[in-house]
């Protein structure tokens, strides 16, 4: 037999159960049952279908197959005997066998459900020693049906006329074998919940959730049995609740060993339990606080107000938000440790953060602590770059892949970082989820900070690069001045005497090529002068030597103290050019008689100071040399400060980090 | 007088060689970098080696650096130096020690003077460009201040390397005169008086050039 036909053996026999109904007039009150069962079998043979199609390797698959036809054998024997026995006897064939499955046939219920709760969720025993166990089991269950069908006895008031197509034992010939195996079947049934018991104990983080799925669903079961109550309390008969909790219960079951064997959406179930539990709990307090407000107030006012009722809703509208969360943080602690904990900390965190005590970068590892996974990373995602950076702004190429899985952060549809974390968190979304989604905005400030930054780090660059690139430019400038416009003069220079050593000496004409030689030595001064400006060539032998040349040229009485020191060529110029500017505003502005120049390492930085005993005073404007100078000091990620107190002289200092 | 002549500019090389030649010396070697000029000293054994102090192929401080090698190498040779610019730290630690010269190159405008420079360095005397020796003693301190404006006159052109009877020259004074305010200036730098007219400026670059580091 394939799953298929059985499964579409079950399927008609539904179908045939239904006619049947119909055609025997089924009493109302008993429609419930025939509704439940009939989801019931539907639901076993189709999960059974599924899994024996994708597990076939797994005989829970046809186990529920099984199951199914079981089930749907005593649905239609049901109202087949009503209808064969009953309505129009002699209109079908076998009345008496649908009777006698009707009234004796129930052992066979048990068998199926038994067996599969020995081999859940493999379809293994929990160990080879369960073996003679189960054996037991099916020998008493099979044992206990046949003496159920060959019992002596009265069926039941309505079916008293019919009798058993099978022989009938008497009570005394079936009462020990009965008893015997009625215990064996008991003894299994006990068996089943015990071999759940052992393997929930020594159960992998997998096979513990399958169990859950399944006893989830085991527990609806007294839940219909509960709701079923309450409605025949209130309205004195089992209705439509009853028909829906009962169904949802029945056919919850095949369901639940479906998701678990299939391992589909497993992880889910630890939410639905969460769910569950705060509806469940929400729901009694809720209900409470109906009930106490609506009769205080009923007591109060007296009966026949509808004010109380009103209150009551009232009250439960203002308390549901305040006690869904209180239910659902109840719950948290009591039943998902981890989860709680985790956005405890996260909240904790976000505390700190708004107070000051951490920083937003710190993210990542907060959700590494709050998820439980140390190795967890936090990268942010630059879109304008698309690259991934770490939360020191470095670029991360390739997201660490090899046995780790990577969740991306979303808000508004758009990434904001990725989550590479162990692949097994990424089986309990809940907590990585609400992790995330707790961490959300923190997330969201460290990426635009780390953003920023970067940023911040591009454009300093691109300013220390221009200015470099200005320092080059003017050494070249310079050399071109000193190697091409001023050789060139000196040889016209040369030329020019050269020809006049050949006039006789005393001549005009030799007389004028003189003139012409000194303004030449003119030309060449300036240039000198010029070049000097845009680049002295000194300092190619290093900044004291440079700032040695340029103290001297100061009409100021100038002390130097320079280290002989090299630097990199960018800060020697920029050292230099201070200094320059420095001595120009001392003798241009500050009336100052002497200047004390000095240039030291200190602390990995290359200090400039230039002190003059001047009138003090010195604002700096935008014409100021100085503010250029300020910039160029920054681009260098250095720092240039002007002290000048009236009266107090000038101090201008200059950090720049060498490293 | 034998010249080796190092310029890497062809024009400038050309005018310095007619320059020699037109005064009547032998330049035996005209070259364009540093390697070859140690080679055409190490061939010729020249008694002047004119060189520019920027030469390929970094156009920093070649000229420099070769003039160090001589006068390690060759010590008899002497150097005469030609710069754009005044860059002197490493011009005066060399032209302290004699034989060495150090000159702005349109210093070859007065022929005269640059012709006499070249041959006092030949001969093993010095030459410091007046820029260097002015540069050295603006903003002076301390003993410079004592001396007269004659006196600082005297030191600046005994710093350039010039002997007395060229000083008397160049000042248009008697030679008895410059004398008598070169013996003024070395009492009162408390510098040691001697025959030896090199050595005595020896004496005064190394006291300037203290002198100068020192402040």
């Amino acid at each position: 037999m394939t799953p298929w036909v059985a499964a579409g053996l079950t399927i008609a026999g539904v179908a045939f159960a239904a006619l049947l109904d119909v055609l025997a007039g089924a009493h109302a009150e008993e429609a419930w049952v025939g509704v439940a069962w009939g989801a019931a079998g539907l639901a076993s043979s189709g999960v059974g279908l599924v899994l024996a199609v994708h597990r076939s390797s797994n005989p829970i698959g046809w186990l529920l197959l099984a199951n199914g036809l079981v089930l749907t054998a005593h649905l239609v024997a049901t109202p087949y005997a009503d209808y064969a026995a009953l309505e129009d006897p002699g209109a079908l064939p076998g009345a008496e066998w649908a009777v006698l499955v009707h009234e004796r046939a129930w052992p066979t219920l048990f068998i199926c459900p038994t067996v599969i709760a020995l081999v859940f969720p493999d379809g293994r025993l929990p160990t080879p020693r369960w073996r003679p166990v189960a054996i037991v089991a099916a020998v008493s269950f099979a044992a206990l049906t046949v003496v159920s069908l060959l019992s002596a006895g009265r069926y039941s008031e309505q079916f008293g006329h019919v009798s058993s197509p099978l022989p009938e034992l008497s009570e005394a010939v079936v009462g020990v074998p009965f008893a015997i195996s009625g215990l064996g079947a008991l003894a299994g049934l006990a068996a089943a919940a015990v071999a759940l018991r052992t393997r929930m104990r020594r159960a992998s983080l997998v096979e513990r959730l399958q169990l859950k799925w399944l006893a989830f669903a085991a527990l609806l079961v007294p839940a219909a049995v509960v709701v079923s109550m309450i409605e025949s309390t209130i309205t004195g008969g089992e209705g439509a609740v009853t028909v829906v909790a009962t169904t949802l219960a029945l056919t919850a079951i095949p369901v639940a060993v479906g998701i678990a064997v299939m391992r589909y959406r497993l992880y889910e179930i630890d939410r639905l339990i969460n769910r569950t539990l705060v509806y469940v709990t929400l729901t009694a307090a809720l209900a409470a606080t109906f009930a106490a407000v609506s009769l205080t107030l009923g007591v109060a006012i007296g009966s026949g107000s509808t004010l109380p009722t009103a209150v009551g809703t009232l009250a439960v509208a203002l308390v549901f938000g305040p006690m869904r969360s209180r239910a659902q943080s109840l719950v948290d602690r009591r039943f998902d440790r981890a989860r709680y904990d985790g956005l405890r900390r996260i909240g904790r965190f976000l505390e700190d953060l708004r107070a000051g005590r951490a920083v937003p970068e710190a993210t990542g590892e907060v959700l590494a602590e709050a998820t439980g996974d140390p190795d967890l990373e936090l990268f942010f995602w630059l879109p304008a770059d698309e690259v991934h950076v770490d939360a020191s702004s470095r670029v991360v190429v390739e997201l660490p892949a090899a046995g780790r899985a990577c969740t991306p952060v979303r808000r508004g549809g758009l990434l904001l970082a990725t989550v590479v974390h162990d692949p097994t968190l990424g089986e309990r979304p809940d907590l990585l989820e609400s992790a995330i989604e707790a961490a959300g905005l923190a997330i969201e400030i460290a990426r635009l900070r780390v953003e920023v930054r970067r940023r911040l780090a591009d454009v300093e660059q691109s300013r220390a690069r221009i200015v470099t690139a200005g320092y080059e430019e003017r050494r070249r400038l310079e050399r071109d001045l000193h190697d091409g416009a001023q050789q060139r003069l000196v040889s016209i220079g040369l030329a020019l005497r050269h020809i006049q050593g050949r006039l006789p000496t005393p001549s005009r004409e030799a007389q004028e090529l003189d003139d012409t030689v000194a303004e030449l030595g003119d030309a060449i001064e300036e240039l000198r002068e010029l070049a000097r400006g845009v680049r002295p060539a000194g300092l190619d032998e290093g900044l004291a030597a440079a700032l040695r040349e340029l103290t001297s040229r100061s009409p100021l009485r100038v002390r130097l103290d320079a280290t002989l020191e090299r630097f990199d060529d960018r800060l020697e110029t920029a050292a230099y050019f201070v200094a320059s500017e420095a001595l120009t505003n001392a003798a241009k502005h500050a009336r100052a008689s002497e200047v004390t120049v000095s240039a030291a390492r200190r602390d990995g930085r290359l200090v400039m100071c230039i002190r003059d005993d001047g009138i003090g005073g010195a604002v700096p404007s935008e014409r100021s040399g100085l503010t250029g100078m300020t910039d160029r000091v920054a681009a260098l990620g250095g720092s240039l400060r002007v002290e000048s107190t009236p009266g107090q002289g000038t101090l201008v200092t200059a950090e720049l980090p060498c490293g | 007088m034998r010249i080796v002549i190092a310029e890497d500019q062809v024009l400038l090389r050309e005018g310095l060689r007619r320059l020699f030649q037109d005064a009547g010396h032998d330049v035996i070697a005209a070259v364009a970098d540093a390697d070859r000029l140690r080679a055409a000293v190490s061939e010729h054994e020249p008694d002047l080696a004119v060189v520019d102090i920027r030469m390929p192929p970094t156009f920093k401080d070649e000229g420099i650096r070769a003039a160090g090698w001589i006068r390690d190498a060759h010590p008899d040779v002497g150097v005469l130096v030609l710069s754009q610019h005044v860059a002197s730290a490493g011009a005066v630690r060399l032209v302290s020690q004699g034989g060495f010269g150090y000159l702005l190159k349109d210093r070859v405008f007065e022929v005269a003077d640059f012709l006499e420079a070249a041959e006092r360095v030949a001969r093993g005397g010095s030459a410091l460009d007046p820029q260097v020796v002015a540069s050295m003693l603006g903003g002076a301190t301390g003993s410079l201040d004592a001396l007269t404006a004659r006196e600082r006159e005297v030191l600046s052109l005994m710093a350039e390397g010039l002997t007395n009877s060229a000083i008397a020259r160049r000042l248009v004074l008697a030679e008895r005169t410059v004398e008598g305010h070169v013996r003024s200036v070395l009492m009162k730098l408390q510098l040691p008086a001697s025959d030896d007219a090199h050595r005595r400026v020896l004496a005064v670059i190394t006291y300037l050039r203290a002198e100068h580091d020192h402040r």
